[in-house]
């Protein structure tokens, strides 16, 4: 039982609670039902540590009918993180065989193929293109989104950082950080994969290990040290990086606003909300144009912690409502920090709002260069 | 509850018309759901107990659907209960007799704005928030923020004849409520036209607003808008008694002036809420004020308010409290480690009287409260021309779930009756529910009477929400 008293404390106030977060809970949007709710999930907690009830399939289901985006959370005044709850709590489902046969699946294919979507391994980095770059060089950890769903994201971010002076090196080997695994509480099969990154990552020699994906962010900087396992050189978001580096970025120009939505594992859960902003500000010449709901206070995109692999509708149904919210301010471009929000916001976008992920954005003016020469 | 062949019957006949994805036996859906925000049923919660269930929760996705359904229970004489945001405080939504819980959630869109007549008309199920939000957007507000708005329903509002926090200027629901669309029991479908007022006979909106899901289930609404006001000015009064800060609140209104917000603290509740924030006298009331408006209305209205508190023995204290309330308006509404601890339970009882009677109202409640072990704090609110209601907050811990539930009852019970013998009336916006529905035979008289002939005119099966506004009670 993950039973202490301080979970036991705060799954009791939240089962109990007016539900003053429930607005912002993009699940009980999806649903419009109490069931997949902060409060509901706290419920389910509570009666099975007082004894009243024990989580029965259903129950097992609504815990996973969380994106533990933690949104919840920023609405909380007693600070009641029901996120990080319901993850311990799918640590004790997996332990005891009750996770959800699709998420039993994904782990499967994570162990065989080393990328939640089966793909095989030896293509991972296809998208890789032939380069001869000098300077400082950087160690880029790619993710499974960015080498196999969102190549472009993979080969901007190359071609930016070269073009603005170092070189990249890419793991022959890599495996997916563990993140999904993490998330929905198959901690043990996460590890495997950790370790064997952490192996590979701390052999190559190289200034920091630079990420896109705030999925693999979070497990780089705060999972894989949680566990014990240890890294020898500094994890960089590419937003930071960049940051850091505004001065030398080409600018772009932009036939419309342009704004930004926050994934949750970099804004919520690692407090980087401006890097992204100054580094869209500084190559675009304008500031962003917020959308309502952005930082703390961001939506969720849909596509985290099993929801997309287990219910795609109502995962969908979520982008789909975070496109609505750009289209509100009337972004035309939507710009994001996370290629795995950028493959969910991308597949709702229709015509009208262009989905781009940071790199993107700032590669677009290169790339048009190229393709005029091309002409 | 229902047997099981019955469960099955209506199962098969409602999934027809919804699709069985809308519909649920499952136990764990139908607890979850069940959740409402009355203090007792949280305090329930918390003590582990299971609140009362529906045999089927429905989320019906039209009126055509909601029609249908009703037809069904209706031949079945299954009792409905209609649920909105499920965030009443006083368990009007508890299925207690099982039956259908009709969820209400998926009517949530926002139809139309009528920018020409400011008016909007909107689902039963759109969460007050993202009414205000969508409004805003627009350059208007809705006038009506009750500390729930994110987690009740336009339905709930109108069901249980809310009030929100700017109700001395804005209004109550029922004034805001210029349309409304609503299904009876035997499945047909009224639209009350929105029209500023009207002399065709009676308003049928006025039977339907307050009816708690008693006489039918509210569909859609048009509701009016205001523009967003130029300015929001606050202002605080620190008062050395009740008397003086209520005189102050009278005059006020009788100079023509509609504040926004009026709020007076009394000693307790003021040194709860503000004597951390604020240096003012120990003892002390604390008057709240807010004037919306063009910037020129504005500042004459506050400098007459001023004045007027001033002249009644006030003591100015600026912006500080009055604003800080505004900016932490739903705080109050958290659940706090203290309030939740062991068999703690606090509940508000919200009641209503004219200028004559208030003060005697709020001192007889207290000592009545007091005397059944309860901490009691209060504060007057939405107040009107000719009175205004009484939040008398009170709070009490026990050693075990039944001494705690049964000291809550007596509370209860002394905090009415002692309001009904000063001649106030129990409930202001929280409306009736289960915590009250006892009390309203004493409180209406012979309107009682009136009610329960409506009732089974239009609802002759007794289906809706029984047991609820003292109406439909089975054995």
């Amino acid at each position: 039982m993950i039973e202490s008293d301080a979970v036991a404390d705060d799954v009791r106030m939240c089962a109990a609670c007016p539900k003053m977060c429930r607005h912002v809970c993009p699940t009980f949007f999806a649903w419009r039902s109490d069931a997949p709710t902060p409060h509901g999930r706290a419920l389910l907690l509570h009666q099975e540590f007082v004894g009243t009830r024990d989580i029965d399939a259903r129950g097992v289901e609504v815990l996973y009918q969380c994106l533990e985006c933690s949104h919840c959370l920023t609405w909380c005044k007693p600070e009641i993180d029901i996120a990080k709850i319901v993850e311990l709590k799918r640590e004790e489902l997996v332990k005891t065989n009750q996770q959800p046969d699709a998420i039993s699946r994904l782990v499967s294919l994570v162990n065989e193929t080393h990328n939640p979507f089966g793909e095989k391994h030896a293509h991972r980095n296809d998208w890789l293109r032939n380069r001869e770059a000098k300077g400082p060089k950087l160690l880029y950890f790619t993710g499974c989104t960015a080498a196999y769903r969102e190549k472009s994201i993979a080969q901007d971010t190359i071609s930016l950082l070269e073009l603005i002076g170092y070189s990249l090196e890419v793991m022959p080997d890599e495996w997916c950080c563990g993140s999904p695994l993490f998330r929905t509480g198959n901690v043990e099969s996460g590890l495997e994969l950790a370790r064997h990154n952490a192996e590979l990552l701390n052999q190559i020699s190289a200034e920091i290990i630079l990420v896109t994906c705030p999925g693999c962010y979070r497990a780089l900087v705060s999972d894989y040290p949680n566990r014990g396992i240890k890294l020898n050189k500094p994890v960089q978001h590419i937003s930071e990086f960049l940051s850091e580096s505004s001065k030398k970025l080409p600018k772009v120009k932009l036939d419309g606003l342009v704004t930004y939505h926050d994934p949750c594992h970099l804004g919520r859960h690692s407090s980087i909300f401006d890097a992204p902003r100054d580094v869209i500000a500084r190559v675009s010449g304008s500031s962003v144009t917020e959308m309502e709901k952005n930082k703390e206070n961001a939506m969720c995109c849909g596509n985290g912690a099993g929801l997309r692999t287990l219910f795609p509708t109502h995962a969908k149904k979520i982008g789909a409502e975070r496109i609505q919210h750009a289209k509100v301010v009337r972004a035309r471009y939507l710009v994001t920090s996370c290629p795995f929000c950028k493959n969910m916001l991308a597949s709702q976008s229709e015509n009208g709002v262009i989905v781009l992920d940071l790199p993107e954005l700032i590669m677009m003016e290169e790339k048009k260069d190229q393709y005029d020469k091309t002409d | 509850m229902l047997d099981e062949k019955a469960k099955k019957k209506a199962l098969e006949r409602i999934s027809k018309i919804v699709g069985p994805e809308y519909i649920t036996l499952n136990e764990t859906d139908r607890i979850l759901n069940a959740h409402d925000a009355w203090p007792l049923s949280e305090a329930k919660i918390r003590a582990g107990e299971i609140l009362p269930l529906a045999d089927l929760v429905v989320f019906p996705g039209s009126v055509g659907e909601i029609s249908k359904i009703l037809v069904v229970a209706n031949d079945m004489k299954l009792p409905v209960t209609p649920v909105g945001g499920g965030a009443g405080t006083c368990g009007g939504t508890l299925p207690i007799f099982g039956g259908i819980q009709l969820d209400l959630k998926r009517l949530n869109r926002i139809l139309e704005i009528d920018h020409a007549s400011m008016l909007v008309r909107v689902e039963a199920g759109v969460v007050g928030i993202d009414l205000e939000e969508e409004v805003n957007r627009y350059g208007y507000t809705t006038g009506h923020t009750p500390t729930s708005l994110r987690a009740s329903n336009i339905g709930g509002f109108i069901a249980t004849r809310s009030g929100g926090s700017m109700s001395s200027l804005y209004g109550k629901i029922e004034d805001l409520t210029l349309g409304l669309q609503f299904v009876l029991p035997d499945g047909s479908i009224i639209e009350s036209k929105a029209v500023p007022r009207h002399s065709v006979g009676p308003d049928l909106r006025q039977l339907i607003i307050g009816s708690e899901g008693t006489l039918g289930v509210i569909t859609e609404a048009t509701l009016r808008l205001f523009p967003i006001p130029e300015e929001r000015r606050f202002r605080s009064v620190s008062f050395p008694d009740i008397h003086s800060g209520l005189e102050a609140i009278r005059k006020i209104f009788r100079a023509g002036i509609l504040p926004s917000v009026v709020r007076l603290y009394d000693p307790e509740d003021a040194a709860l809420s503000f004597s951390m924030h604020f240096d003012f006298e120990e003892g002390h009331c604390m008057l709240l004020l807010a004037f919306d408006g063009a910037l020129e209305k504005v500042k004459i209205d506050e400098e007459k308010s001023v004045q007027i508190c001033l002249d009644e023995g006030g003591c100015d204290q600026g912006v500080g409290p009055s604003k800080r309330w505004w900016e932490h308006r739903y705080d109050m509404y958290y659940p706090t480690r203290l309030t939740t601890s062991g068999y703690s339970i606090g509940d508000t009882i919200d009641i209503v009287a004219t200028y004559d009677k208030l003060e005697n109202v709020y001192y007889a409640m207290k000592e009545a409260m007091e005397a059944e072990d309860a901490v009691v704090m209060s504060h007057f609110s939405h107040m009107y021309p000719n009175g205004g209601s009484i939040y008398m907050i009170f709070f009490t811990s026990q050693p075990d779930a039944e001494t705690a539930w049964a000291t809550y009852k007596r509370i209860w019970d002394a905090g009415i009756a002692s309001c009904l013998r000063e001649g106030g009336t129990m409930s202001h916006q929280h409306g009736v529910g289960l915590s009250r529905s006892t009390y309203t035979e004493n409180e209406l008289g012979s309107a009682f009477d009136v009610l329960k002939k409506i009732k089974r005119v239009l609802d002759p099966n007794g289906i809706m929400n029984p047991g609820k506004l003292g109406l439909g009670v089975r054995e």
